[in-house]
């Protein structure tokens, strides 16, 4: 009994240092009893419940998806605004280690987290979407579809997230103080991580606007184009370096004790505002590029190109502007404000190729029910919580001083 | 071959190159702007001071300027109740200008307990250090990062951008009756700087004849070698002035 209570003290000393962060189970529980965790735990309470019915009775019974609407929220949003906003992954590690804008590096980390977190969660929406996602390796592994873009996004997304995990991990290392040869040997790899990130991206970021290609006539006008694969792109850019904008604003002011407070936040914004107008303000013109193309200024006077205009012009064309004021006049707060009105412009933009100007002309129009509200909404809560509990704990918006020369 | 069709086609084509000249042509500007600066940079402690005061104007008892709105701790830090329902801690008018223009602010980490009467932080000058006292309990739940990087914004704006640290003090409202402030606060500066005249040296009573300001670092100004131990003497914390080793932050 003597000695397995020695065994005993030291694991127990490492669970609560490592995962109750040095609190007693006690003092850990009761720190949880705060309004976000409440409201956290009731959407939980609510969602898990409603995801497992959807697996034990099916697609039909938790959605009000039909043959003729056959992708809803859980493409539209949680898979196609998920990758969308984790561009900012691959986006700051290239402008990091391949540009050398070292600048950036202290929102490297929280940036490739939000990424692995965004993806992971993503492809989780999609195992809720797939009528038998248990089949997902006969395409994947044992049956190519070589000639289907479906094909090449479910590969890419499958190998981004590798990449992603494997960018993430040297934090995983440094937490837990182990797997010191594996984690300089990634750390030796990260150039070629990041080249491999930018290269998968490019591919799938494209192929998710390139699925649309199929259905010409059941998009309107407006929204489909020759060129949605660029579009998808392009605005991928400027929703990612958005959504690092808020996402470091957001974790810096609520991780205070966390995070380095050397880093000089108002500069980094600054920097990634001046990337996102200038991105912006080129995808503006793409998308007028793709109504001249198509001839379709007449429906620019209709309810949907209404719709369309707030669009493009709420969406991008001012925030661009806004982005370029704000850098100008190192304005932070209003670079903050443009970048989170962006990331609503991103998802709305997602929301109207895939959701509401799909299938816009026919009589019984899509609306999600409530358990696939719930359901995304349950998917996005628990990534926040994932987040909130690995910044809590691994060297995401600070560095081990150990390790403080060799990144 | 249909002209029609030709017609529709050079029309789109028309309409493309339109947009592609104009989005080269507004590029330019576009850029322009985006790149310049509205107004050359300035340095954070320059910027502060030239920013326009967002709470009362401090007003000049004898040498020193003070803020009405602040309490006071006879250890020359102050506290204000923060917007955000926080307090802000800072070192007062007389503190800067004892010590000189600072080198480095050693802040105490965000979540540390500050006693009130105990060392809270330490202002570096010239290789040396000395310490000064939390005006209040509370655990610091912010640092001012601007002062962190531009020590010298603490001189500049003592009461206002160049605020030390924020701390969670929930018996502020009691504990403040105990910190001058008022009237109270102005006749204790008063004799601070009667006692400081006492210790001048010819060379910065040049200030005093001339019934100008002193000098910044009027403690280096008495005494170059001894500069800490005096500095220490009006800040309280006599015995705890340290030589420069190490960060503390």
């Amino acid at each position: 009994m003597r000695s397995s209570a020695q065994t005993m003290t030291p694991q127990a000393s490492w669970f609560s240092e490592k995962i109750l962060m040095g609190l007693t189970p006690r003092a850990y529980v009761r720190s949880l009893f705060t309004p976000f965790d409440l409201i956290a735990g009731l959407i939980l309470a609510v969602g898990i419940p409603v995801i497992i019915y959807r697996f034990a009775f099916g697609l039909g019974a938790a959605t009000n998806l039909t043959q003729e609407t056959p992708w809803g929220i859980w493409i539209g949003f949680d898979m196609l605004c998920g990758v969308a906003l984790a561009a900012g992954g691959f986006s700051i590690a290239s402008t990091v280690y391949i540009f050398g804008l070292k600048d950036f590096h202290p929102i490297v980390r929280p940036a490739v987290l939000t990424a692995f977190l965004g993806y992971l969660f993503a492809v989780l929406g999609l195992m809720c979407d797939l009528g038998r996602p248990w089949n997902l390796p006969i395409p994947m592994i044992y049956s190519f579809g070589t000639t289907s873009v479906m094909f090449e996004v479910g590969w890419c997304v499958m190998l981004y997230t590798t990449v992603l995990a494997l960018e993430f991990s040297p934090a995983l290392f440094e937490w837990l103080g182990i797997g010191e040869g594996i984690r300089r040997l990634i750390v030796k790899a990260t150039i070629g991580l990041t080249v491999a990130a930018v290269l998968l991206s490019t591919l799938h970021q494209s192929s998710l606007g390139a699925l649309f290609l199929m259905a010409p006539t059941k998009i309107h006008p407006l929204w489909y184009s020759p060129f949605i694969p660029a579009y998808f792109f392009i605005s991928a850019i400027g929703a990612g370096l958005s959504m690092v904008i808020v996402e470091s604003s957001l974790s810096h002011r609520a991780f205070q004790g966390r995070a380095d407070h050397e880093v000089n936040l108002d500069r980094v914004a600054i920097g990634l505002a001046r990337a996102a107008a200038v991105v912006l303000f080129a995808y503006f013109f793409l998308k007028l590029q793709g109504v001249a193309d198509g001839g379709h200024w007449a429906l620019l006077a209709t309810p949907m190109g209404y719709w369309f205009l707030f669009e493009v012009l709420g969406f991008v064309l001012v925030p661009s502007l806004l982005f370029a004021h704000g850098a100008r006049t190192r304005n932070t707060r209003l670079i903050k404000w443009t970048a989170a009105w962006t990331v609503l412009g991103a998802v709305v933009n997602r929301l109207n190729v895939s959701v509401i100007a799909f299938n816009w002309n026919i009589e019984h129009h899509y609306v999600p029910s409530w358990m696939e509200v719930v359901t995304t909404l349950t998917l996005v809560t628990t990534g926040v919580l994932c987040f909130r509990w690995t910044v809590n704990r691994m060297p995401i918006l600070r560095e081990l001083p150990q390790y403080r020369d060799e990144h | 071959m249909i002209p029609h069709d030709i017609l529709t086609l050079y029309d789109a084509k028309a309409f493309e190159y339109v947009i592609a000249l104009l989005f080269l042509a507004l590029f330019i500007p576009f850029w322009q702007y985006l790149s310049g600066e509205a107004r050359p940079a300035l340095q954070p402690a320059v910027q502060a001071a030239r920013r326009k005061p967002a709470r009362p104007l401090t007003e000049l008892v004898e040498w020193f300027r003070m803020a009405p709105d602040a309490f006071y701790h006879p250890g020359h830090a102050w506290a204000r109740a923060a917007t955000d329902g926080r307090v802000a801690l800072g070192v007062d008018d007389f503190a800067q200008k004892l010590v000189g223009r600072l080198k480095a602010v050693e802040l105490p980490a965000v979540g540390t307990r500050l006693s009130l009467g105990e060392p809270a932080w330490r202002l570096r000058v010239d290789g040396k250090a000395v310490e000064m006292l939390s005006p209040v309990d509370g655990v610091v739940t912010d640092v001012n990062p601007m002062v962190v990087a531009s020590p010298a914004l603490a001189n500049a704006d003592p009461y206002g951008e160049g605020w030390l640290v924020k701390v969670d003090a929930p018996r502020f409202p009691a504990h403040r009756r105990t910190l001058l402030s008022g009237r109270l606060a102005r006749s204790w500066i008063e004799d601070a700087t009667n006692a400081l005249r006492l210790r001048m040296s010819p060379e910065v009573g040049l200030a005093l004849q001339d019934g100008g300001m002193p000098v910044d670092g009027i403690a280096h100004a008495l005494d170059p070698d001894r500069w800490d131990v005096i500095a220490s003497e009006f800040l309280l914390t006599q015995g705890n002035e340290t030589p420069a080793t190490g960060e503390r932050r």
